[in-house]
């Protein structure tokens, strides 16, 4: 059976079959994204002051990957051109440009944008002296209010002064963890960011204390054997730890399993490589307030120059450590939702695009080239509206 | 489908040519709400926020209009009614969600603008 109106127009729609289907589709798609987008807005309106850490964007990376987009969208047009001219090699050369642009994107966005942020941690304190003493470490040795309220407005709302509204111990210095220190005093390394090993870094360090469980005076509970307790644990008669035969810790049912990396490990302490911006402010620094800090001997890891200094905290100072995963924040798990759910567009429009290269599409060319032409220009459709979510995408996620 | 009546001498000449100019127009203005960014030419969030849509919503119809033929099937009903339909009622949600949020605010009445964990119940002991 032959379906009919696969190459010339309906008349009762003015359209031919697989054109009406992709804007029917494109429709439900707005409706998708449209939804989205609007949880975004709700999410970030209702969002309380110094949680949304849109700041930390690499805007230049989310130019680049937007030029890149906007390329193929070009490119994509230009291949449905050739084939109104009836050049196949012409439309073969812009389909397979299209597709090295959009495996660019993907790649620059999986391999490393998202990566960056799964190892670049927050450390949140328990009290201002430790989050002062840190974040002083960071800066070179002495805590500069004015340093720190810079790095702080950077990386919230651009337009809104949260700095008076947020204690100074919720204030987070971020970082990569280098390395941790035991109970014996021994320092373990930590793997770098970017390396081979970085699958085994990512994710694997994740705490906050708001998960423990607290006696009345407000300090941490702990039960006889002197371990910390976490709500949803289960306890045995005498208030041990009940283990699985694997050893495991056994949660209450319904409650999810919280993940420490200071119990899971023998962790005292961790040594934090504070981030760019904690540089920079040092950099700034050496001309000033912090000039003598150096000189006192805070010459950090880089054989004395005075930045990329160390910051060891105790794990009794950290009330939270996330990496910028999707459970860093609302903001980061908007951002993964939007971007991943983008992304996911765009390896679908790569497979469509791959299909349409194989000789089975070319076999279809040659008997028929209008239909050909048409699923090409479906094709094209779906992807413009991939650019489009991005064009949106791009300045809400990145700029504002 | 107006564009088939295009001749292949049209596709050649004056559609690439319009590609190029949407193609420029992209760039232009993505380097510009950047480059606005970067520079912090905007003081006040609001005007940022203009700019940025407004440069996007350019950037969009240019998009839907050249490179999906929209200037050339905005005649077809099939299309334009599905999308006016689908315009309406994506409006209709946003603002039954993000626009009471904004109406939160009456006159003598009190501020319910949902904010996280404020409405979450207490913590059993």
């Amino acid at each position: 059976m032959i379906i009919p109106h696969f190459e010339k127009p309906r008349e009762d729609t003015g359209l031919y079959n697989g054109k009406a289907g992709i804007w029917i589709f494109l429709a439900s798609e707005v409706m998708l994204f449209g939804g989205v987008f609007s949880a975004y807005v709700l999410l970030r309106v209702g969002a309380d002051d110094g949680t949304w850490s849109m700041g930390l964007m690499n805007k230049w990376v989310g130019a680049f990957n937007t030029l890149i987009l906007i390329a193929s969208s070009a490119t994509i047009v230009l291949a449905w051109v050739c084939l109104k001219l009836k050049d196949i090699a012409g439309y073969r050369k812009w389909q397979w440009i299209t597709i090295v642009f959009a495996t660019m994107f993907l790649v620059v966005k999986w391999s490393y944008e998202w990566p960056a942020k799964f190892t670049h941690y927050d450390v949140k304190f328990t009290s201002d002296a430790a989050a002062k003493r840190a974040m002083g470490d960071a800066l070179g040795g002495t805590f500069d209010e004015t340093a720190v309220k810079q790095i702080w407005q950077g990386r919230f709302d651009p337009g809104t002064n949260t700095w008076d509204r947020v204690e100074l111990k919720d204030k987070p210095l971020d970082g990569h963890i280098v390395a941790y220190i035991d109970s014996e005093d021994k320092r373990h390394k930590v793997d770098a960011t970017m390396g081979f090993s970085f699958w085994s870094h990512a994710f694997a360090w994740r705490f906050d204390r708001k998960n423990l469980v607290k006696n009345p005076d407000g300090s941490v509970k702990t039960n006889t054997e002197g371990n910390v307790l976490y709500k949803g644990i289960e306890l045995n008669a005498d208030e041990s730890l009940k283990r699985d035969e694997n050893g495991n810790v056994v949660y209450q049912e319904g409650a999810i399993p919280y993940h420490d990396t200071f119990r899971d490990r023998d962790i005292q302490a961790i040594v934090l490589h504070p981030a760019g911006n904690w540089h920079t402010k040092q950099k700034e620094a050496s001309s000033g307030t912090l000039k003598f800090a150096e000189e006192k001997g805070h010459t950090g890891t880089d054989g004395g120059h005075g930045h990329h200094h160390e910051v060891i905290i105790q794990r009794q100072e950290i009330s939270r450590l996330s990496s910028y995963e999707p459970a860093h924040s609302t903001f980061f798990a908007t951002y993964y939702t939007l971007t991943g759910l983008h992304a996911l567009h765009v390896l679908g429009g790569i497979l469509v695009m791959l299909y349409h290269l194989l000789p089975i599409s070319r076999r279809v060319y040659e008997a028929n080239p209008e239909q050909f032409t048409n699923r090409i220009e479906i094709a094209g459709l779906f992807w413009h509206f991939v650019d489009l979510v991005w064009i949106f995408l791009f300045p809400i996620l990145y700029l504002l | 489908m107006s564009e088939d009546h295009h001749s292949p001498e049209y596709y050649r000449t004056r559609f690439k040519k319009l590609i190029t100019y949407v193609g420029v127009l992209l760039v232009v203005g993505t380097i510009g709400t950047f480059a606005a960014d970067l520079n912090g030419v905007f003081p006040k969030h609001a005007h940022a926020i203009i700019f940025a849509m407004t440069v996007a919503v350019i950037k969009a119809t240019a998009v839907v209009a050249i490179f999906m033929h929209l200037w050339w099937d905005a005649s077809v009903k099939t299309i334009s009614i599905t999308f006016a339909c689908t315009f309406v009622f994506l409006v209709g949600l946003m603002w039954l969600t993000v626009g009471s949020e904004v109406d939160s605010n009456k006159p003598g009445g009190t501020d319910n603008t949902w904010k996280h964990g404020a409405h979450a119940p207490a913590p059993k002991k």
